[in-house]
C-alpha cells in the first residue's frame, strides 16, 4: 500500500465516521418528534388550549416521554416570555395556546379546551376561548 | 324618610278584634316599608370583577410573542 492510497483510505474513514455520527447524532431527536407528529396525525397527541400538548388515550413510552419533553420546553420558554412581559406563564401560554388552535392544528387532528372533551378539527375553523379575540 | 320608617317599625300592635283593619294596616305597612329604601354602608370592600376583561387584554396583546415563539420554534410545536 502506498502512502497516498493510506491517506486516502484515512481520509475516506474519517468521513464515513463523521457522516455516521452526524447522523446518529440527528435521528433521535428526528424519529421522536416523528413519533409525536404521527401521534399527532393518528389523534392520540393534540393540542390544548392551555398552550400545551396533551396525550388522549393511550401512546407508546417513547411519544409520551417526547410530549412531556415538549412540554417542558414549552414552559421553559413560556416563562422567559412571561417574565419579559410581566405576564402569568399561564397567560402567555394560553395566548400560545389560542395560536395553536386557530393556526396549528390540522383538520382530521384532535384538540382539548379547558378540560372539555378531545374533539377533532373539521373543514371549519376551530371555536376559540373568548379570550383568544384577534387571534389570527 | 328614615324617621318615617322607625315609626313604622316602633308602632304598637294592632288589636285582635280589627281583622279587616289590621290586614288593611299591615297591607299598608309592606307597601310602606316596600317604598323604604335603607342603605347600608358595606361590611366587606366592595368588589368589582374584572378578571375576565384584563385575561382577555393580556391574551390579545401576546398573541404576536406566540406566534414569534412559534414560528421561532419549530421544534416544539410539531403538526
Amino acid at each position: 500500500m502506498t502512502r497516498k492510497s493510506t491517506l486516502l483510505f484515512a481520509a475516506l474513514g474519517l468521513a464515513v465516521v463523521g457522516v455516521a455520527g452526524a447522523f446518529l447524532s440527528a435521528s433521535p431527536a428526528q424519529a421522536q418528534s416523528g413519533a409525536v407528529t404521527a401521534a399527532m396525525g393518528a389523534g392520540t397527541v393534540g393540542e390544548q388550549a392551555d398552550g400545551y400538548l396533551g396525550i388522549n388515550g393511550s401512546v407508546s413510552a417513547d411519544v409520551r416521554a417526547e410530549v412531556e419533553s415538549i412540554n417542558i420546553k414549552r414552559r421553559a420558554a413560556y416563562t422567559d416570555l412571561a417574565a419579559k412581559r410581566g405576564v402569568t406563564v399561564a397567560d402567555m401560554a394560553a395566548a400560545t395556546g389560542c395560536q395553536t388552535l386557530a393556526n396549528r392544528v390540522r383538520q382530521g387532528q384532535v384538540y382539548r379546551i379547558g378540560a372539555g372533551a378531545w374533539q377533532t378539527k373539521g373543514s371549519a375553523p376551530i371555536a376559540l376561548p373568548g379570550y383568544c379575540a384577534n387571534a389570527n | 324618610m328614615s324617621k318615617m320608617c322607625e315609626q313604622r317599625d316602633d308602632r304598637r300592635p294592632l288589636r285582635a278584634g280589627g281583622y279587616a283593619l289590621g290586614g288593611a294596616a299591615a297591607m299598608g305597612l309592606v307597601l310602606l316599608l316596600g317604598g323604604c329604601i335603607s342603605v347600608k354602608a358595606p361590611d366587606k370592600p366592595i368588589e368589582i370583577n374584572l378578571n375576565v376583561k384584563v385575561q382577555q387584554e393580556v391574551v390579545v396583546r401576546l398573541q404576536k410573542d406566540a406566534q414569534d415563539l412559534i414560528q421561532n420554534n419549530p421544534e416544539l410545536f410539531p403538526q
